[in-house]
C-alpha cells in the first residue's frame, strides 16, 4: 500500500539569496487536517518559505513538495493544491464579490454556479447584502472571506495563510479562526505564518519557531489547555532576542 | 511668498534628482539647438541657392540678344522670394509652396518646386524645427516633469501634511506652478535665444519677434497651468500622466491634422485643370482671338482707328498688334486675376475654419500665430503670389507696349527673309527694365495677422488659470 | 476559452479600457471616411476630365479646321493625364495631396511643364493628413501604451500580483493571455474596419491581409516595446512616462531628424534649375540659325529628316524641334536629378528598418501608390505619354499634312494603366 503523499514536505532544504544564506536546513511537514503555525522575527524566513511552497522561488537543495509534486519543477501542478491568502487579499475593486470569487476560480481551472459561490460566502460568513456589491468599499476581513470562500470552494489540500490576522480587530480575528479550523475539519492541510502568537495559540496544533531559516522550537497543542501561553511567549521572546543579538 | 517659493524650491530639487528628468531636459535642450542649427543651415542654403538664380535669371534677363519684344514676353524671367528672417525659426508653408516663379505672358503660374516634392515620405512626420519643439515636444517633457507636481501629494499623504503645516491651497499650488514655470521658460530658453540671435539677420524686425517669444511663453505657460490643473483634479499620479498625454496628443497631434480635413471638405477648391477650362471657356466668351470678325476685337479696332483718326491700322502712328497685344494681356490677366483670388478667398475660407477649430485647440493658434509673425504662412505667401502677378503684369505690359511703339506695324507683319532682323529691337530695352523686387510685408503687418491666433492663447491661458484657481480652492477635499 | 471570456470582461470593466478601444474604433473610421471621401473627391476630379477636355478641344477644333495646321493644333492643344488612385490610397494618402494628379501637357517643351503643380492650400497640408496611416502609425501606439504600459506593475502596485501568480492559471500564463488579448483588441479595433473599407474600396485579397498582418506586427512591436519596459520592474507612472517618451522619440523625433539627415546627405539641385537651363535653350533658338536646330534635331531623330527644308516663313515644325531640343539638352540634369529623388527614397525606405513608424508608413504609402516613387512613375507615364503625342503631332508637321477637326480625335489617349 502506498502512503498518500504529504500535503506539504519541506525536508533540509537550503535557499540563498546572494551571499545571504534565508533557509538552513530547514525541514518541517505538515499532515492532512491540521494547522502549523510558522513564528519568526523579521527576515527568519518566513515568507521565503511560503515563495518556496508556492514555485516563487526554488530552493537550493534539499526537497520540498506540495501532495508530492515538487512546485520548484511543477509549479502549476503544485499551485493547483495550494489556496494562498497573502497578507493583503487585494482583489478586483471594479469587481462584485460574486465575480471576484468566479475569476479567481477561472484561474485556478475551476468553474461554479452562482447558487455554490453563494453557498461559500454564507460558510465564510459574507453578509448576503455584500454578495453583489463592487469590493472597494469591503474590509479586510470581507475581503478574506470572498477569498477563503474560494478556497473552500477549490477543495484543495494545502491551505497558505499569510499574517492573516495583522490589522483584524477582535472580532473579525475570531471569525477568521473559526474559518480555520473549519477548513481544518474538511481535512485541509494549513500552514500559517503569523506574528501573532495568542491567534496561533487558538487554532494550531503545532507551533514552530523559525530563526535564520531553521526550526529552532516545535511545539505540539497538547490538552485542554493545548498550549502554555506564557511559556510559549517567554520562549518567542527569547528566540526573538537571540536573533537581534 | 517665502512658502510658496520654499515649496517651489522643493518640487525643483525633486527634479533635480530624478535623473530621467534630467537626462529628458538636456535631450530637449541639444534636441533645440540641433533644430536651431539645421534649420538655419538649411534656410540659408535654401538663400544662397536663391540669391545666385536670382542673380543669373537676371543677367540673363538682361544679357538678351536684339528680340522681338513678343520672344521677350515669351522668355519670361524666374523671380525668387527672399525668406523672411524669421523663417529659420518657423519655415511655415515654405515647404510646401516653394519661393520660385517663372513670368511670361499669356500665362499665371503658381509657385513651383516646393521642396515637398523632392523629399521623401519623412517630410510628412514633420520638420524639424524650434517651431516644432517648442509646439510639440516641449509640452510633453513639461507633462512628464509635471504630472505629478500636485497628484503626487494627494496620492501619498503629504498634501495633508503640508496643509497641517500651515502652507494654504493657494501657496502649495502657488508653489508647483512656480517651479513648472521656471523649467518651462529655461527649457524655452534655447530656442528663444536662436530666435534672438536671428535677429541680427537683415529684415528682422523687434516687434514680430516680441510677439513670437510672448506667443510661445503664453503657450508653455498655458500648458504649466493645464498640468498643475489636472494634476490637482486627479487622486493618483498616474491618472493625471495618462489624462495630460492625452490631451498633449489630441491637442497637438490630432486636432491639427483633422481640422484641414473638416475644412477642405466644407471649402473644396477648384483644381487646376478645370480652372485653365474654364478660364479659356470665359476668354472665348470676351472675344475670339482667332477670329478676325470676332465683334470685341472689331470694336477695338475701331476704336483704336477712331482714336487715332485714320482708316486703316496700317496707317496707325503706333504698332497696332502691340496695342491688341496689351488689350489681350489686359483681358486675360482679369480672368486670371479673377480665378486667382477666388482660389485664394477660398483657402483663405479653409483657413479660417481651421483657425476656428483652433478655439478648441490651441496648438492650431499657436501655429497660426507663429507662421503669421514669422511671416512663412499663407497670407504671406499671396502676398508673395500677388506682387509677383503685378510684377508679371507691368513686365509684360511694357514689352507689348514696346512692341507697339518700337517695331513698326510693316516689320511686325512682313514675312520676308529680312523680316526677322528688322522685328528685333534693341537689347538695351532688356536691361531697362525694372527687377523684380519683394517688398516683405512690415514688421506691424505681420504682428497684426498673429494677433487672432495670440488672442485665442491668451483666452486658453486666462480659461486655465480661473480653472485652476476653482480646482485649488477644493484641493485635498475627501471624495 | 472561459479564461479568454473573464479577461475580456475583466478588461471591458474598466473604463479607461473600454473607453480607448472605443476611441481608436472611431478615430480608426473616421480616418477611414476622411480617406475614402479624399480619394472619392479625386476620381470624381478625375472623372469629370473627359467633359472639360471634351469642351476645350473642341473649341480649338473650331477654328484650327479652318486653316487645318497641325503647328496650331499641336501649340493649343492640352491633354490631360492623370494618376488614378489606387484601391487601397484611401489607406494612406501619401503625397497625393501635395503632388499634382492631374496633369495636361502640349508637346512643346515637357521639362517646362512636368513640375507644375496642382491647386492645394499649403496651409492644410502642413500638418500631414489625416489618415489610416496616421491612426495606425501614429496615434495606435499611444493606445497600446495606455492599455499594456502597467499589465504587471499594477497587480504589483494593488497588491495582487502574489494572489494571482499563486493559482495555477495565474502565473506566466495570465500575463500572457492579457497580452494577447489586449493585441487583439486594438488588432480588431484597427483592422475591422479597415478591412470593410478595403474591400468597399476593392483592394485585393493579398493586399488586405498583407496590411492586416503589418498592422498585427506594429501593435506587437508596442507590445513588447511595452513588456520591455515592464521588466524593469519600476511603477506603473514610470513605465507610462517611459513608453510614452519612447513614442515620441521612435514617432516625432527620430523621423524628422532622418529626414533633416537624408535631405542634407543626398543634394538634390532644386527642379528650377532644369527649367532655367531648358528655357535658355529653348529661347536661344530665335537667335541662331534655324538650319542649325533642324541639324540638331535630324541627327537624333532621323526618321524626320527627309522633311521638306524650312523657308523664310515661320513653321511650327522648328518651333516644335526646339523645344525638344531644349529638353534633350537638360536630359542629364533630369537624369541626375531624378536618381537624387530615388536616393532620398530609398534612404527613407531603408530608415524603416530601423524606425518600425517610418518603415509601416513607407509599406502603407508604397502598397498603396502614394509616395514619391508612385509619383515618379506618374511621370515617366506622362513622359512616355508626352512621346506619343509628339511623335502624332510630327506626323503631321514634317509631313505637311493637314490637320481637320476628325484628327483631334486621333490624337493618343493617355493609357492610365501603363
Amino acid at each position: 500500500m502506498i502512503e498518500p503523499a504529504l500535503p506539504i514536505l519541506i525536508e533540509d532544504v537550503f535557499l540563498a539569496y546572494g551571499d545571504h544564506p534565508v533557509l538552513n536546513a530547514l525541514s518541517l511537514n505538515v499532515a492532512a487536517g491540521t494547522v502549523t503555525a510558522l513564528l519568526g522575527g523579521n527576515g527568519a524566513g518566513k515568507s521565503t518559505t511560503l515563495s518556496t511552497l508556492l514555485g516563487f522561488v526554488r530552493a537550493d537543495a534539499g526537497r520540498v513538495a506540495i501532495c508530492g509534486i515538487d512546485p520548484g519543477s511543477q509549479p502549476e501542478a503544485a499551485r493547483r493544491n495550494i489556496a494562498y491568502l497573502p497578507e493583503n487579499v487585494a482583489l478586483y475593486e471594479h469587481l462584485t464579490a460574486v465575480e471576484n470569487a468566479r475569476y479567481l476560480l477561472a484561474l485556478s481551472g475551476d468553474t461554479q454556479d452562482r447558487a455554490a459561490i453563494t453557498d461559500a460566502f454564507a460558510a465564510a460568513g459574507l453578509q448576503e447584502r455584500a454578495w453583489d456589491q463592487r469590493l472597494g468599499a469591503f474590509s479586510k476581513g470581507m475581503r478574506q472571506k470572498v477569498a477563503i470562500a474560494v478556497a473552500l470552494l477549490r477543495e484543495v489540500p494545502v491551505l497558505l495563510l499569510d499574517e492573516p490576522t495583522s490589522g483584524l480587530d477582535p472580532r473579525a480575528t475570531a471569525d477568521f479562526n473559526a474559518l480555520v479550523l473549519a477548513v481544518r475539519e474538511r481535512g485541509t492541510a494549513v500552514l500559517m505564518v503569523t506574528h501573532d502568537l495568542l491567534s496561533a495559540a487558538d487554532i494550531a496544533d503545532r507551533i514552530c519557531f523559525l530563526e535564520a531559516g531553521r526550526i529552532v522550537e516545535d511545539v505540539t497543542a497538547d490538552g485542554p489547555d493545548r498550549f502554555d501561553v506564557r511559556a510559549l511567549h517567554a520562549r518567542f521572546a527569547v528566540s526573538a532576542e537571540r536573533l537581534a543579538a | 511668498m517665502n512658502v510658496v517659493r520654499l515649496i517651489a524650491r522643493d518640487e525643483l530639487r525633486l527634479m533635480a534628482r530624478n535623473r530621467v528628468a534630467v537626462i529628458a531636459s538636456v535631450l530637449m535642450v541639444l534636441l533645440t539647438l540641433v533644430a536651431v542649427a539645421s534649420s538655419w543651415a538649411h534656410q540659408r542654403g535654401i538663400a544662397d541657392l536663391r540669391e545666385r538664380h536670382q542673380h543669373a535669371a537676371e543677367e540673363a534677363f538682361d544679357g538678351q540678344p536684339d528680340r522681338h519684344p513678343h520672344r521677350m514676353v515669351h522668355y519670361g524671367t524666374f523671380i525668387f522670394r527672399p525668406l523672411s528672417a524669421l523663417a529659420a525659426f518657423d519655415p511655415g508653408v515654405d515647404t510646401f509652396t516653394g519661393n520660385s516663379m517663372f513670368l511670361e505672358g499669356h500665362r499665371q503660374n503658381t509657385a513651383n518646386f516646393g521642396d515637398v516634392n523632392q523629399s521623401s515620405l519623412l517630410v510628412r512626420f514633420g520638420q524639424l524645427t524650434p517651431a516644432f519643439v517648442l509646439q510639440a515636444v516641449a509640452p510633453l517633457l513639461l507633462i512628464f516633469l509635471g504630472y505629478g507636481a500636485v497628484a503626487r501629494e494627494t496620492e501619498r499623504g503629504t498634501l495633508r501634511v503640508l496643509m497641517m503645516q500651515g502652507a494654504s491651497r493657494t501657496q502649495i499650488v502657488g508653489g508647483k506652478l512656480l517651479a513648472l514655470g521656471t523649467v518651462a521658460l529655461l527649457l524655452a530658453l534655447p530656442a528663444i535665444v536662436g530666435l534672438v540671435a536671428l535677429a541680427g539677420q537683415p529684415g528682422a524686425s523687434a516687434l514680430p519677434m516680441a510677439v513670437i517669444v510672448f506667443g510661445y511663453t503664453a503657450w508653455l505657460l498655458l500648458w504649466v497651468l493645464a498640468i498643475v490643473l489636472v494634476s490637482t483634479l486627479v487622486r493618483r499620479s498616474r491618472d493625471a500622466l495618462l489624462a495630460l498625454i492625452a490631451i498633449w496628443a489630441v491637442m497637438v497631434v490630432l486636432l491639427p491634422r483633422v481640422a484641414p480635413s473638416l475644412a477642405e471638405a466644407a471649402v473644396p477648391l477648384r483644381n487646376r485643370l478645370q480652372t485653365d477650362v474654364a478660364i479659356a471657356r470665359d476668354l472665348r466668351k470676351l472675344g475670339d482671338a482667332h477670329n478676325p470678325e470676332d465683334p470685341t476685337f472689331a470694336r477695338f479696332k475701331a476704336s483704336v482707328l477712331e482714336r487715332y483718326g485714320v482708316t486703316r491700322v496700317e496707317d496707325l502712328p503706333v504698332n497696332y498688334k502691340g496695342l491688341l497685344a496689351v488689350e489681350g494681356e489686359r483681358i486675360t490677366s482679369n480672368l486670371f486675376n479673377r480665378y486667382g483670388s477666388e482660389s485664394y478667398d477660398a483657402q483663405g475660407r479653409q483657413n479660417a475654419i481651421a483657425g476656428a477649430i483652433g478655439m478648441i485647440s490651441p496648438a492650431i493658434a499657436l501655429r497660426s500665430l507663429s507662421m503669421a509673425a514669422a511671416g512663412t504662412d499663407f497670407a504671406a505667401h499671396r502676398g508673395f503670389l500677388e506682387q509677383a502677378e503685378a510684377y508679371r503684369y507691368s513686365l509684360v505690359q511694357r514689352l507689348n507696349q514696346l512692341e507697339a511703339d518700337g517695331v513698326s506695324y510693316a516689320d511686325d507683319t512682313a514675312k520676308d527673309s529680312g523680316a526677322d532682323r528688322r522685328k528685333r529691337v534693341s537689347a538695351d530695352h532688356w536691361e531697362a527694365m525694372p527687377d523684380f523686387t519683394y517688398k516683405a510685408p512690415t514688421g506691424a503687418t505681420l504682428a497684426g495677422r498673429a494677433l487672432p491666433g495670440l488672442a485665442i492663447v491668451l483666452g486658453w491661458l486666462a480659461a486655465a488659470a480661473a480653472l485652476l484657481a476653482l480646482a485649488t480652492r477644493r484641493l485635498g477635499e475627501r471624495r | 476559452m472561459t479564461l479568454w471570456m473573464h479577461e475580456l470582461r475583466l478588461l471591458m470593466r474598466q473604463r479607461l479600457a473600454a473607453t480607448a478601444l472605443a476611441l481608436l474604433a472611431a478615430l480608426t473610421i473616421a480616418a477611414l471616411v476622411a480617406g475614402m471621401a479624399e480619394v472619392a473627391r479625386q476620381r470624381a476630379a478625375i472623372a469629370a476630365i473627359p467633359a472639360a477636355q471634351n469642351e476645350d478641344i473642341g473649341a480649338i477644333a473650331a477654328w484650327v479646321d479652318k486653316e487645318k495646321d497641325a503647328g496650331s493644333a499641336a501649340y493649343y492643344s492640352f491633354h490631360p493625364t492623370w494618376d488614378a488612385p489606387s484601391p487601397l490610397a484611401f489607406a494612406a494618402l501619401g503625397m497625393r495631396d501635395v503632388s499634382p494628379y492631374i496633369l495636361r501637357v502640349r508637346a512643346l517643351g515637357l521639362e517646362a511643364q512636368i513640375y507644375d503643380g496642382d491647386t492645394f492650400n499649403p496651409e492644410m497640408a502642413l500638418p500631414g493628413r489625416f489618415d489610416f496611416a496616421f491612426v495606425l502609425v501614429f496615434l495606435a501606439p499611444l493606445f497600446v501604451i495606455a492599455l499594456c504600459h502597467d499589465l504587471n506593475s499594477s497587480e504589483r502596485e494593488a497588491g495582487r500580483w502574489r494572489t494571482l501568480a499563486a493559482l495555477p492559471n495565474g502565473g506566466a500564463a495570465l500575463w500572457r493571455r492579457r497580452v494577447l488579448l489586449r493585441l487583439a483588441l486594438l488588432w480588431s479595433v484597427i483592422c475591422m474596419p479597415f478591412a470593410v473599407a478595403a474591400a468597399l474600396s476593392g483592394a485585393g485579397f493579398a493586399a488586405i491581409l498583407t496590411i492586416l498582418l503589418l498592422v498585427a506586427g506594429y501593435l506587437l512591436f508596442w507590445v513588447v516595446l511595452c513588456a520591455l519596459v515592464e521588466r524593469l520592474g519600476w511603477s506603473s507612472t514610470a513605465n507610462a512616462a517611459t513608453t510614452a517618451a519612447l513614442w515620441l522619440m521612435l514617432v516625432l523625433i527620430l523621423p524628422t531628424l532622418g529626414h533633416v539627415a537624408i535631405n542634407r546627405a543626398i543634394a538634390i539641385d532644386q527642379g528650377a534649375e532644369i527649367a532655367l537651363a531648358q528655357r535658355e535653350t529653348v529661347n536661344r533658338a530665335w537667335d541662331i540659325p534655324r538650319e542649325d536646330t533642324m541639324k540638331a534635331f535630324y541627327a537624333r531623330h532621323p526618321q524626320w529628316a527627309d522633311s521638306s527644308p524650312l523657308t523664310s516663313a515661320f513653321h511650327y515644325k522648328w518651333y516644335f524641334a526646339f523645344h525638344q531640343v531644349g529638353d534633350e539638352s537638360v536630359a542629364g540634369k533630369v537624369r541626375v536629378y531624378r536618381q537624387g529623388l530615388e536616393a532620398r527614397d530609398r534612404a527613407a525606405h531603408g530608415l524603416g528598418w530601423l524606425l518600425p513608424s517610418v518603415g509601416v508608413q513607407s509599406v502603407l504609402t508604397g502598397m498603396a501608390r502614394t509616395d514619391l516613387s508612385a509619383q515618379l512613375a506618374y511621370r515617366d507615364r506622362i513622359r512616355d505619354y508626352h512621346r506619343q503625342l509628339r511623335e502624332f503631332y510630327y506626323g503631321y508637321m514634317f509631313r505637311d499634312r493637314p490637320f481637320g477637326k476628325a484628327d483631334f480625335k486621333r490624337a493618343p489617349m493617355f493609357d492610365a494603366k501603363t
